[in-house]
């Protein structure tokens, strides 16, 4: 399994011979191209067309983000999976209005299900969000009666609300109260913990999409402008509530991510660089944790379960097989 | 798809699992992360560096071509016999190949590992099973959806095993 990495240092990466080379003050390291799968770039970080080109060669992504932790963009190498068959199907089923609203709506259950078995989780421990459970169910309920995508995306919002109300309740943490959600930059503390954990997520999935023939400018739920990528965004809203909001309950429930893991800048919150060194060291850590699928018949990680939620979209797409995202089973 | 030629590789997927058939023909290749694709891709980088020269003849590529005792054969190299009426074909299939070209030749299917070799030349039966399966094959690939999934065994080292259960 080839790695991510993640640089944090100002510094230059470049192609020494067959290695990745990367230097910064005091800071010397050679990473063999063959374990590298992907790059995140946090720091300031110099490079050249010979780096790009190598990557390009060896299929190795790359995803920079502001000082913020804010998601920039993608060095995303030519498509090496390429199936005309398969970018046909994916337009037919955006342009065709019931075909993009059955995915639309699979994608909003997914991840509210999804949400609903993290919030059941902490009802069995004792907190009090029976009255969030019944906004997020009622929300659910009109899904499948919803027209259009934008109504699926002002549902999908208002799920997402009921449920960060509840995160006070979890988190019983008056350092990070949740008050209302916050971007580009983030106003507190929480905020800046879930847009960072979105964008990382956001990137890991496009990682994903990368080794399929799913093309990542056509999405289903979010809207397409074929200048940006949607298809990872909507594919994020199903492992969020499992991946990324565990990461931050776990850090903040341990009591590890704490004030000083934060900056004020002008705009807004940021994480400092040893914040974000935590943030992905858990998430990393959620990535790989297994769990056992019963029909490989062995432990998957919930990266892999990423990339299975790809292959069943190709599926659908192929008629094949109607897509049914994924739901956590605890 | 104006331009389908079915070369030898087709026929072998076609007799050890249609839908593979089916993706191949879409071009929906199979995942890369697959450890046994790199083995063939170094396998195949090896032989190229050690001077074996592919030959192309229609949708086919074929391993070597020798000269045996003033005889000429065509040769298939494979890791192992475990798919060795797929592989049996695949050989007939270039065999037939020359044929429509006007040369008859013998072939060998060869199992390095297993230190074996088998000699193949193609009867009238064996060209009327591939010009069936010819057309079974294309059959296939036009088909809207792929062949369902059916299990072999096969598919425990397959690169499609994941998108075929997921």
């Amino acid at each position: 399994m080839r790695k991510a990495i993640y640089l944090f240092s100002d510094g230059k990466l470049q192609r020494k011979g067959n290695t990745l080379y990367f230097e910064s003050e005091g800071l010397k390291k050679y990473l063999p191209v063959e374990d590298v799968g992907e790059i995140f770039v946090f720091g300031e970080v110099e490079f050249n067309r010979k780096l790009v080109e190598f990557l390009s060669q060896n299929e190795i992504i790359l995803h920079y983000f502001n000082h913020y932790g804010y998601y920039m963009g993608t060095f995303y190498p030519r498509e090496h999976y390429n199936s005309g068959y398969m970018i046909l199907k994916q337009a037919e089923h955006f342009s065709e209005q019931g075909k993009r609203i059955f995915l639309g709506r699979a994608i909003v259950k997914g991840s509210a299900r999804n949400i609903l078995q993290v919030l059941k989780y902490y009802a069995q421990r004792g907190k009090e969000v029976e009255s969030n459970v019944k906004l997020v169910e009622s929300f659910l309920n009109k899904v499948a009666e919803a027209k259009e995508p934008n109504e699926l995306l002002g549902l999908e919002g208002n799920i997402r609300e009921a449920y960060y109300q509840v995160f006070d309740v979890i988190l019983q943490d008056k350092t990070f109260l949740y008050e209302k959600r916050t971007r580009r930059p983030p106003q507190n503390y929480l905020n800046t913990l879930i847009s960072f954990g979105n964008s990382l997520l956001y990137s890991a999935v496009l990682s994903e999409i990368y080794k399929t023939h799913l093309d990542p400018r056509i999405g289903f739920l979010h809207a397409t402008n074929f200048r940006s990528f949607t298809l990872n965004l909507d594919i994020a809203e199903i492992f969020k509530p499992i991946i990324v909001d565990r990461t931050i309950f776990s850090l903040i429930g341990r009591k590890e991510i704490k004030k000083e893991h934060f900056e004020k800048g002008l705009e807004g919150f940021a994480l400092t660089t040893e914040g974000k060194k935590l943030f992905i060291t858990e998430f990393e850590e959620k990535l790989k944790t297994t769990i056992k699928h019963p029909e490989l018949k062995r432990d998957v990680s919930y990266r892999f379960l990423i990339r299975l939620e790809l292959y069943k979209l190709e599926k659908h797409l192929l008629g094949e097989k109607p897509f049914e995202p994924f739901v956590s089973r605890w | 798809m104006s331009e389908i030629s079915i070369g030898g590789t087709l026929i072998w997927y076609y007799y050890i699992c249609p839908r593979q058939v089916w993706f191949m023909g879409r071009k929906i290749t199979p995942d890369e992360d697959n450890e046994l694709l790199d083995l063939g891709r170094v396998i195949h980088a090896q032989s190229k560096k050690a001077g074996v020269k592919e030959l192309e003849l229609g949708g086919s590529k074929i391993d070597l071509i020798s000269r045996e005792d003033g005889e000429l054969l065509v040769y298939e190299i494979k890791k192992s016999s475990k798919f060795k009426e797929a592989s049996k074909m695949q050989l007939l299939y270039y065999l037939l190949e020359f044929k429509r070209r006007g040369v008859e030749i013998a072939g060998e299917l060869s199992y390095p590992e297993e230190k074996k070799r088998e000699k193949v030349r193609l009867t009238p039966e064996d060209e009327a099973k591939l010009l069936a399966s010819e057309k079974e094959i294309l059959r296939i690939i036009y088909q809207e959806t792929p062949p369902p999934y059916q299990k072999t065994p096969f598919c425990k080292k397959c690169a499609y095993l994941e998108f075929c259960v997921a």
